[in-house]
């Protein structure tokens, strides 16, 4: 006799579902924190996850991981990585490290609903190593980025972020825990594994890891893609979900919850990503462009995904492939004009070699974005600085709490996306913010916005000063310029060099 | 001219900077990691404040009657973080697996008698079941717990249930090949159910899993349910299994026991923090009070069934006792 293959005994497992007789069946899987539509245990005990794992063969191969992602750090502190790296570089350390660590954490408690209220036992075995996942993305991002505190206060921000109203972090929260902790343990598989982590991890964790290996920072590119092969396993928990839930009648119910989060990640990446790889990550750095890597990534693979188990692509896809090409430059540039406001130094990212790349990989940004640029840039060469900060808030949308924005120039396309709801006036930055709100509105409806609490006299004293005081910035941590407007002497000798 | 300070680098997170040691990697990685509790915010999740799950979290966490100022400030006695788990559950996952290696090679099951292995299949491989159920409920703990070390300890909890398990699909698929006409991986889930040895387990669970306050979930599954398994099954059959020359079933209760061990201790340091606050003893021995008969019962059950003698029960209970003894309570 020898040592059993695990298959043998994989299926013995995962046979753990029994008949309660002491307490109800409702009562041990309530529907608020099942999220089973109604349906029988027995619906869910065709759940094949499509990645096996075991318990020895995980602590075998997540001992390894470790092993060779801690040892890249120890090897490479000496290595100079910070002194030597770009500041916008270092922006998009602080940046990933403050919107990512904490939710992560989160992430894992979201894997725990999972195991207990999961009606598979395989999806429950799954998200065992799911809620393990997370605690090492937590940690892991955390001990990272702890080696930069002494250097750099906004590095605090790696962990001080998620505890703040500073407003972006009202936006992460927001849309995490939509996605993640509020939700039953179908609607956790369906809208965090499947929808966002199928997609869209891939995007930050192997789009960045890109990038990071062209700017040498090893370190964080081994990190950040040690970290995705965790997340491409366990992301796998949804696709059986989706397959059951289409099977049984519920097609409409999760088409409904797949969309949903689909297009609340998108607003999310189109600040948190999209500034990232086309302005902060250093010209000569950039693997693909934001779009190029979002089509590859999300439009090319996640389509086809989603009709391969059954689903349609959502309502508002071409509203998407517009958005993929406009929606991140108008992020971006409101993160940089309201730098103050937040924890990392944004880059600019219009030097005359960054806009040159800028319009070929975005026809037309000149004529639109570009504009916006040239009248900053035009404030800048004079020396008027005051001109280039704000002096208010901006206007958020109650769904994805981001800044309100569009696609300045010729085809100026602004729009407002009003709804009276119960007596109350709410502001969307899109008819996808607009209907997810529509779709269930007492998840969101006495939620408040940044501007909802401006108005509601929290903030004070009511002016820029007493908003970031309650967003917990102070100097030392408030953003500037990336590069102190070094871009601007760029552009100051370029037009010399031309006029002579 | 403002006087603005302007905030310097510190050595560690402002959190953790103001205490004058400096904080240990377990601390900056596991320390106030959850943002659901924190201050002056309207809700725990940032939605509609009375979204379902924002009042589950008040009802369940919150305004549990189990109540400390600082549950953050609780520390757990190993320190464990993800890597150190991993690092040392593959030792010891290595050391099982060499176990069931040497024992195959040698054909220990086929030096069991069948009366000992119809035993096993009555009331060892039927355990998958309760040990999923641990699993479940520690989950549930991570969850609601109100701090991060704590929802850590918990976590590790579920994953060594899921530990215990899996060594128990394993020895049933070996068991299987060995003794085809035992019901090994067939009769598991009618025994789960319907035996009488394990009625007392089933329910004590069930009623565990269904216990939502989080701080009555810890006491009736880590002071109560947890140690009745351990004691009153894993151990006994670790015990038992010796004296029917099944050195694969002691040896594995054994390493099992390791992991118990340890949670054990977290366990002991949070009820010690608890005890800080006034109040919260009564709480917890009326707790004790209303779980422990039905564990007490499980345990009656289920070692009656194993063993002739009243006395492996008592012993059973007894070491349950002792271990809530040694609480401080
Ligand atoms: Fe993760
Ligand atoms: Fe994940």
């Amino acid at each position: 006799m020898t040592v059993l293959n695990r298959l043998d005994w994989y299926n013995i497992a995962r046979d753990t579902n029994w008949t309660p007789t002491y307490v109800s069946d409702k009562d041990l899987f309530p529907e608020e924190l099942t999220c089973a539509f109604g349906l029988p245990a027995e619906a869910f005990e065709e759940y094949d996850e499509p990645y096996k794992t075991t318990y020895p063969e995980y602590v075998k191969v997540q001992r390894e991981k470790d092993a060779g992602a801690y040892s890249v750090k120890a090897a490479l502190e000496r290595s100079k990585m910070y002194e030597n790296a770009s500041p916008g570089w270092l922006s998009v350390l602080k940046l990933h490290f403050g919107a990512i660590a904490r939710g992560e954490y989160s992430a894992s408690s979201a894997e725990c609903r999972m195991v207990r209220f999961g009606r598979a036992p395989g999806m429950r075995n799954m998200a065992t190593f799911g809620m393990m996942d997370e605690i090492r993305h937590s940690q892991i991002q955390l001990f990272f980025p702890h080696q930069y505190v002494s250097k750099d206060r906004q590095f605090d921000w790696a962990f001080k972020s998620y505890d703040t109203n500073e407003w972006a972090m009202i936006a992460a929260r927001h849309f995490f825990d939509d996605m993640m902790v509020t939700r039953g343990a179908v609607g956790v598989g369906m809208m965090l594994t499947f929808a966002f982590e199928t997609g869209f991890t891939n995007m930050q964790f192997l789009g960045l890891a890109a990038d990071a290996a062209e700017a040498g920072d090893w370190s964080f590119s081994s990190l950040i893609s040690s970290i995705q092969t965790d997340e491409s396993r366990h992301a796998q928990i949804g696709g059986p979900l989706v397959q059951i839930l289409v099977k049984n009648g519920k097609k409409a119910e999760a088409q409904k919850m797949v969309d949903i989060s689909i297009w609340r990640a998108w607003k999310l990446f189109s600040i948190l990503t999209g500034p990232v790889m086309d302005y902060y990550t250093p010209l000569e750095h950039r693997k693909q462009s934001f779009k190029e890597f979002m089509q590859e990534w999300i439009v090319g693979q996640f389509e086809r995904s989603l009709l391969e188990l059954g689903l349609d692509k959502p309502w508002f896809w071409d509203d998407f492939l517009r958005e993929i090409d406009e929606q991140h430059h108008g992020m971006h540039l409101g993160v940089w004009f309201w730098r103050p406001t937040v924890w990392w130094d944004p880059a600019a990212g219009v030097s005359p070699a960054e806009r040159q790349w800028l319009e070929e990989k975005y026809p037309g940004w000149n004529d639109t974005w570009g504009h916006c640029w040239d009248v900053i840039t035009e404030n800048a060469l004079e020396g008027n600085m005051a001109k280039t900060l704000p002096e208010t808030l901006p206007v958020v949308c109650n769904m994805c709490q981001l800044p309100i924005n569009y696609t300045p120039g010729p085809k100026w396309t602004m729009r407002d996306f009003p709804l009276t709801h119960a007596g109350r006036d709410y502001h969307f930055c899109s008819e996808g913010c607009r209907w997810v709100f529509e779709q269930e509105p007492s998840r969101y409806k006495d939620h408040q916005s940044l501007v909802d609490r401006f108005l509601d006299g929290q903030i004070q004293p009511p002016d820029l000063g007493g908003a970031l005081k309650f967003m917990g910035l102070s100097p030392g941590e408030m953003g500037d310029d990336a590069l102190k407007f070094a871009w601007v002497e760029e552009v100051r000798a370029d037009r010399i060099k031309k006029a002579s | 001219m403002s006087d603005v300070e302007i905030l310097k680098p510190l050595k560690t997170w402002s959190h953790l900077a103001a205490r004058r040691r400096k904080p240990s990697e377990y601390e900056i990685v596991s320390v106030n990691l959850q943002y659901n509790d924190r201050p002056g915010s309207a809700a725990p999740y940032e939605l509609d404040p009375n979204v379902f799950m924002n009042r589950w979290y008040v009802e369940h966490r919150n305004n549990s009657p189990l109540k400390h100022k600082d549950w953050n400030s609780f520390r757990d006695p190993d320190e464990l973080i993800y890597r150190t788990y991993c690092l040392m559950q593959d030792g010891q996952e290595t050391y099982v697996y060499s176990l069931f290696d040497q024992f195959s090679a040698r054909e220990h099951d086929k030096a069991l008698t069948p009366q000992w292995a119809g035993t096993l299949a009555r009331l060892y491989t039927p355990s998958r079941y309760l040990l999923h159920t641990v699993q479940m409920a520690s989950a549930y703990l991570a969850q609601m717990a109100p701090a991060s070390t704590i929802e850590n300890c918990a976590s590790f909890q579920a994953m060594d249930s899921f530990r215990w398990l899996s060594h128990v699909a394993y020895r049933t698929k070996e068991l299987e090949g060995s003794f085809a006409d035992k019901g090994f991986g067939k009769d598991e889930r009618h025994y789960w159910e319907q035996d009488a040895a394990w009625q007392g387990f089933r329910e004590l669970m069930e009623k565990t899993l269904v216990a939502y306050d989080w701080a009555e979930c810890f006491v009736a599954l880590n002071l109560v349910a947890k140690p009745a398994i351990e004691e009153g099954m894993l151990r006994l059959l670790g015990n038992v299994g010796r004296r029917n020359g099944d050195l694969v079933m002691s040896l594995l209760a054994d390493a099992e026991l390791i992991d118990a061990t340890r949670h054990r201790r977290w366990v002991a340091a949070l009820v010690k923090l608890a005890l800080e606050t006034d109040g919260n003893a009564d709480v917890i021995r009326g707790w004790i009070a209303k779980w422990t008969p039905l564990a007490d019962a499980a345990i009656d059950a289920y070692a009656s069934a194993i063993s002739e003698s009243q006395s492996a029960a008592d012993a059973a209970k007894q070491a349950t006792a002792t271990f809530r003894a040694s609480l401080g309570l």
